[in-house]
């Protein structure tokens, strides 16, 4: 009984890749237009939204104290909704940061030959690790608030910019010159 | 009866499979595969014939012969490698890594296997088979996984030649699975159900190999003026800096 369920297990797993496929785009991932595309991601968050004075100011537990001590009950609610919400906006954006560096490494490593694949398995797996984590912060966020864990939200802010910067040396070699020539009509656009 | 109807069957698919292959000048680019086409072409016709003529040796040929086509079939997992990921180096060294593994231990198991048990039992035997199409059924999620992970595109070719072998290994390690376990008491569903998803598996690589349809390849190969170990170690800069901040 047990290898009847061992092999209908191997089975199942077969037919779930192959129902992936069936339903997949024929298209490839990480083409130039991806590398066009996560550097752009990139230079919004760093430019627009992730400045560490900018998330100070909207993460300030002076803002929570001024609120409690100012306004009734039923806006300190409100207020507190509206932090949770940029609170896990933010964890998001690290989310993104995170799957916009794993998809640049997958579409530049798949062209090395000298491809380690030991290595890869370790960065795929640190990679889902990291992606766990932020969504178990997440969570704690939903459920615990904005200021429930001050520290956390600092960590947060850190976190985006640091992998903004680190990925943005990652993305490096597309200098300005190059993402012309790498542009597509279509990206042309957007840049 | 109807089992014999569904090989028939089956037979002028295979026929008009390869036949297409020739025509459309596919067989020079996908040989594994009608190579693969070709030895069941022979194993169904032998089986034809020596149902007819002399049934004894019918039991005597089913299993060898049924071995050599799975051998055979290995040749599409190859061709599966060499089309869809060449374009790919590194991908293609991951899944090279992995197919070569279960590849040794087919040819392995198909080598020691006789001189280990001479006079096997059908039981034992539907075992075997069983266990070499889990290997094949790994492979295949292995490599499919390999081309999801690293967003690889396929045209309608590979693709369909992916899923008519993928869908027949799935029937064959279902059906081969119960039969194990149920005894000959499922024979009689056994006996039909294996050929008529081959037949079905025909059908679909009929389809996509009607004519060509190459692979579609990344719109600009980007020359990366650094080697792999430095896209490593930056990858795993920006993770240990993000694990830092986070606490993990």
């Amino acid at each position: 009984m047990i290898s009847l369920i061992f092999f209908l297990s191997v089975g199942v797993l077969l037919f779930s890749s192959l129902f992936l496929l069936a339903r997949r785009n024929t298209r490839p991932e990480g083409s130039s237009s991806a590398l066009v595309e996560a550097r752009q991601a990139l230079r919004t968050l760093q430019a627009g939204l992730l400045p560490l004075e900018l998330v100070n100011r909207v993460f300030a537990e002076q803002d929570w104290e001024y609120v409690r001590s100012e306004t009734p009950r039923c806006i300190h609610e409100l207020f507190l909704d509206e932090r949770k919400g940029i609170a896990l906006l933010w964890l998001k954006q690290v989310r993104t940061q995170i799957r916009s560096l794993q998809r640049f490494h997958r579409g530049a490593a798949r062209h090395y030959a000298r491809l380690n694949p030991r290595t890869e398995v370790e960065l795929a797996l640190s990679f889902a690790a990291l992606m766990g984590a932020c969504k178990v912060l997440q969570v704690l966020v939903y459920v615990a608030g904005p200021y429930a864990a001050p520290r956390m939200v600092g960590l947060v802010a850190n976190v985006a910019n640091r992998a903004c910067k680190t990925s943005e040396q990652s993305l490096g070699f597309l200098d300005a010159a190059r993402l012309g020539a790498l542009a597509r009509p279509s990206d042309a656009a957007i840049l | 009866m109807s089992r014999w109807l569904i090989m028939g069957l089956g037979l002028l698919l295979e026929f008009l499979l390869l036949g297409r292959g020739l025509q459309a000048r596919l067989v020079k680019r996908y040989y594994f595969f009608y190579l693969y086409v070709a030895s069941v072409i022979f194993f169904t016709a032998v089986m034809i014939l020596a149902n007819w003529t002399a049934p004894s040796l019918y039991d005597r040929w089913y299993w060898p012969l049924q071995l050599g086509t799975l051998v055979t079939g290995y040749g599409i997992l190859l061709e599966i490698v060499n089309h869809v990921l060449a374009p790919y180096p590194g991908a293609e060294r991951f899944a090279r890594f992995s197919g070569l593994g279960a590849f040794g231990v087919i040819l392995t198991f198909a080598l020691l296997a006789p001189l280990v048990a001479p006079h096997w039992s059908r039981g034992t035997i539907i075992e075997f088979e069983r266990d070499l199409r889990s290997v094949q059924a790994v492979f295949i999620c292995g490599v499919l996984a390999v081309i999801f992970y690293y967003g690889i595109g396929m045209g309608r070719n590979m693709k369909g030649m992916i899923m008519g072998y993928g869908l027949y290994i799935l029937t064959s390690l279902m059906s081969l699975a119960v039969r194990s376990y149920a005894g000959t008491r499922f024979d009689q569903i056994w006996d039909v159900v294996q050929p008529l998803s081959f037949d079905i598996s025909l059908v679909i690589w009929l389809v996509a190999l009607w004519s060509y349809c190459p692979n579609p390849t990344p719109d600009h190969m980007i020359h990366l003026e650094e080697d792999y170990g430095a896209l490593v170690a930056r990858t795993k800069g920006v993770m240990g800096a993000i694990r830092a901040y986070i606490g993990i």
